[in-house]
């Protein structure tokens, strides 16, 4: 059974002492920054990027995939005690889980929120298994001409399935994947528009651009708003959810499992769309709907079981095929570049106990989750006390050293400023920066394998349609934006992503 | 939102994109185009800029026909504030040291938020500069001078 070594594979990689310790790390950062408000785990996973450099690959890479459903975790425990979403794959848990906090109910609340996210973990875990060997072997297939429909597809893909305007997301590719040309030409050995800076002669370090976009510019229209001040009023006692609870939880934790898996593995979906998805359809499902939004524990563990799920599926496209679901994935593919790794098909067969790895690390994760959050939950509770007005500078230090640590460079630190600017600058015209970060990590693979591939077929370009798989990949594009021009899909996207 | 004339929002980044597309055109215009078989550095960044200017003169026309919202209003202290602090940062760090840089940094990103208080702002910077030393310096190993000295 090639599924179970790979997986005794990647275990014996994840419980690796160095690595369940990076783990721990990970998870415990992340958790830390899904509790505070105004950090979110782009930023953070970009400000430690820098310091992986040492790590060994699977290190780096398994502390990294830590903080990332870390913060899903550390999201949904302030969005039941205090109502505020530390992440936004967390909005929809305030909805039921504040509910039933308010009703004293909250430690049930956390314990079925914790429980769902440990199941759907765990399920998660081993579809990422299932799925990644059929996937790998077909990537193996693909030259440039495939590889560039694939690449071009999961920037379609993750533009429309992605909060905001299609067509303005698609304009932040194409700037990010302009952005992405700058460098010498790996080809001829010209620079383009370097502007004769010799820093720029590598191209732009995506860790200052992310930085600047997520981190930085964030804090500039955070500050706009007065701060709120949180009050956590409840009282924590009993932990432990009765046996009705668990009963009229574990369907829905199912349901939100799967729905989350599914979503999870399409581009673009990520961590926003799994858990709205999960509460609508457990809302549907429900005998009595009007329970929903007035404490429905269902409401809690539909959502957080498809929030975790999704979350750790969406690795499922970045170990397979080294496309990334979102921008997060973008920096992940980013730390293995970081590595000396080539993400794409190959990274499965050629390193495979990394791959693995991280696979059995998100196991191990949840467990040391399910330890840390469940006992620990009042020291995370007391991290909301410290005041926004301290945290944002230190996040802003934070940010300038990390970004100053990728290469000990003063130009990345000014450029990671320009960026936070230009971030600004998209807050305010309502544009999301996320597709403008997948098109820098993924412009320079997508120049070369379009090149390689104009090359082979001597500047033909019927090449991509002439080719059945990717014909075929290129036609679910064009399906995807017809899709969007059709009025009613177009609604039910708005409904499905509105907030 | 009142009702205006022009969509602001859309009508900004449209000219935004057109102008990217215009510098890049600028950039690039010594660079071989080549042909679609063997490309050329000026290829792709053109193609790209053709793009991202056709999509920047559909959103400025577009902002300038649809009545919409306006934009909300710009607040100067936070952007000058943290803008002021990330480059006391780059302008400190290599000469001054890490120490005076972090510090320096803490201090003037505080101004950007109306809320702080100038004791704590004092005394939570030289604890955060203290931290960031020791973690980034002696942990992690960050090559990078302490002192000015």
């Amino acid at each position: 059974m090639e599924l179970f070594d790979n997986l005794l594979l990647g275990l014996a990689t994840a419980l690796q002492l160095n690595n369940l310790v990076y783990c721990l790390i990970g998870v415990v950062i992340g958790t830390a920054i899904g509790v505070l408000p105004g950090i979110g785990p782009i930023p953070t996973v970009a400000l430690l990027l820098p310091f992986t450099f040492g790590l060994e690959p699977a290190s780096s890479l398994i502390m990294l995939a830590g903080i990332f459903y870390g913060a899903q975790y550390g999201g949904s425990t302030t969005a039941i005690l205090v109502n505020v979403p530390g992440e936004t794959s967390s909005v929809v848990t305030c909805l039921d889980g504040h509910e039933m906090a308010k009703q004293g109910r909250a430690g049930p609340a956390l314990a079925i929120a914790a429980i769902s996210s440990f199941f759907a973990g765990t399920v998660a875990t081993i579809v990422i298994a299932v799925l990644s060997l059929p996937l790998a072997a077909l990537a193996l297939k693909f030259t440039a001409v495939e590889y560039f429909s694939l690449l071009v597809l999961g920037l379609f893909a993750a533009v429309i399935l992605a909060h905001g305007s299609v067509s303005k997301s698609l304009a932040m590719v194409l700037l990010g994947l302009l952005i992405g040309t700058v460098g010498i030409d790996v080809n001829s050995g010209v620079a383009r528009m370097t502007f004769s800076v010799p820093a720029l002669a590598d191209g732009l370090d995506f860790v200052p651009v992310a930085m600047g976009l997520f981190g930085l510019a964030e804090i500039m229209a955070n500050l706009e708003r007065p701060e709120t001040r949180q009050v956590v009023s409840q009282k924590l006692r009993d932990l432990v959810p009765s046996w009705t609870d668990l009963k009229a939880a574990f369907p829905a934790m199912v349901r939100g499992t799967f729905i989350g898996s599914a979503l999870g593995v399409l581009p673009g979906g990520g961590a926003a769309l799994p858990p709205f998805t999960a509460y609508a359809v457990e809302k549907k499902l429900a005998r009595d709907p009007s329970r929903f939004g007035k404490g429905a524990i269902e409401g809690v563990a539909g959502p957080e079981a498809a929030n975790n799920a999704g979350a750790q599926t969406s690795f499922i496209p970045l170990l397979t095929l080294g496309i990334p679901a979102n921008a997060l994935m973008a920096l992940m593919i980013g730390a293995l570049m970081m590595q000396g790794i080539q993400p794409g098909p190959q990274v499965m067969t050629e390193q495979p106990q990394l791959v693995w790895g991280v696979i059995a690390s998100m196991w191990t994760g949840n467990l040391m989750l399910l330890i840390i959050n469940l006992p620990l939950v009042g020291v995370w509770v007391s991290m909301l006390k410290i005041p926004y007005r301290l945290l944002f500078p230190a996040i802003v230090l934070f940010c300038c050293i990390g970004t100053y640590g990728i290469s000990n460079s003063v130009f990345n630190v000014w450029l990671m400023l320009g960026c936070a600017l230009v971030g600004y600058f998209f807050i305010k015209v309502g544009v999301e920066p996320a597709p403008l970060l997948l098109g820098l990590v993924l412009g320079p693979q997508l120049e070369e394998n379009f090149r390689r591939a104009m090359q082979l077929s001597d500047g033909d370009p019927s090449v991509f349609v002439t080719r059945p798989i990717s014909a075929v990949l290129l036609g679910i594009v064009v399906l995807m934006l017809a899709a969007m021009l059709s009025p009613t899909i177009l609604r039910k996207r708005k409904q499905a992503l509105a907030e | 939102m009142t009702q205006r004339r022009i969509d602001w929002p859309d009508l900004l980044f449209g000219l935004f994109l057109i102008l990217v597309a215009a510098g890049t055109f600028a950039a690039t215009r010594k660079l071989s185009h080549g042909t679609a078989a063997d490309m050329g550095p000026g290829y792709m960044p053109r193609a790209i800029a053709l793009g991202l200017l056709g999509f920047g003169l559909f959103f400025a026309g577009r902002g300038l026909v649809r009545a919409h919202a306006g934009i909300a209003r710009v607040h100067l202290r936070p952007i000058l504030g943290i803008a002021a602090s990330v480059a006391a940062f780059s302008a400190l760090v290599e000469t001054a040291g890490l120490a005076l840089a972090s510090f320096a940094a803490i201090v003037i990103a505080a101004l950007a938020s109306r809320e702080s208080r100038i004791v704590e702002v004092l005394l939570f910077g030289i604890g955060v500069s203290a931290g960031a030393v020791l973690l980034f310096v002696k942990a992690l190993a960050l090559p990078v001078p302490i002192w000015p000295w």
